[in-house]
């Protein structure tokens, strides 16, 4: 059970979030599955995880800015 | 490049201003929400309000005051939670929401170049896995979903999202043991 809620967790942390047919990003389906308090504490590790991501990027951005800037970018 | 002028650019449609835009602003947006993080999936919120602060860019004014886009962006933020909330029937306090506002919207600076290096240092010291995990999810960049990240490293899906964990815990642990608290200068 342990492992589980890990995997959830890092599940959540990531940056990939799939769309729906009119664009809207949709809540990944393991955040669901996390008790609010892990929820919490997910928030408080992607903040960390985030600036440890934008630290390692050449243009100082993070994989939430990456995937941003790609959906902007891919549009006609 | 002043407010200004990147407000112009980005209005513009120049996407690399944007991007540094968001490089400032994002840690700050995240912040703005902090309050809703038991109810709302923040990352979907933070991803919405970002693309809807491009969308709204050339409309914004600005009225001489710091950060307008950033302003914006924090109201916009704000009412997706809301509305995210809602949807999932968990609406917090809004005195409660107005509070973190004002608590959580500090400036929020770049670490500096000693710190992206020992970052660096300690991703380059990861064992072979983890750092595979994690060069993964970085070069996906929230393109891909974790079952095709796996897939690519010839990894089962718990094994890779173990291996990401192992590399962000391994991460920390490297900071700290060069005198470096990630909870006070990452988050």
């Amino acid at each position: 059970m342990a492992d589980e809620r890990e995997t959830l967790i890092e599940q959540v942390m990531g940056a990939h979030r799939a769309r729906d047919r009119d664009g809207r990003v949709l809540a990944d389906p393991a955040w669901y599955d996390l008790d609010e308090d892990t929820r919490a504490q997910v928030f408080e590790d992607t903040l960390v995880l985030r600036r440890l991501e934008a630290a390692l990027d050449p243009d100082g951005l993070s994989t939430t800015a990456r995937a941003v800037l790609a959906r902007i970018t891919a549009r006609p | 490049m002043s407010d200004e002028g990147e407000l112009q650019a980005i209005a513009a449609g120049d996407s690399e201003a944007f991007g540094r835009w968001v490089s400032r602003a994002e840690s700050r947006l995240r912040l703005s929400v902090r309050s809703f993080a038991r109810v709302v999936d923040v990352e979907v919120v933070l991803q919405e309000t970002l693309l809807r602060a491009w969308q709204v860019a050339p409309r914004v004014q600005d009225d001489g005051r710091p950060e307008p886009l950033l302003r914006l962006a924090i109201r916009i933020a704000r009412n997706l939670a809301i509305d995210e909330a809602r949807r999932s029937r968990r609406v917090p306090v809004a005195t409660d929401v107005i509070d973190a506002l004002r608590e959580d919207t500090a400036a929020v600076h770049d670490p500096d170049p000693g710190l992206r290096d020992a970052i660096a240092a300690c991703r380059d010291r990861l064992p072979r896995q983890p750092k595979a995990a994690l060069s993964a999810r970085l070069d996906a960049a929230g393109g891909r979903d974790d079952r095709s990240l796996a897939e690519s490293l010839g990894m089962r899906l718990n094994t890779f999202l173990q291996n990401f964990g192992r590399a962000r815990k391994l991460l920390l642990e490297c900071l700290r043991s060069r005198g470096i608290d990630p909870d006070l200068e990452l988050s």
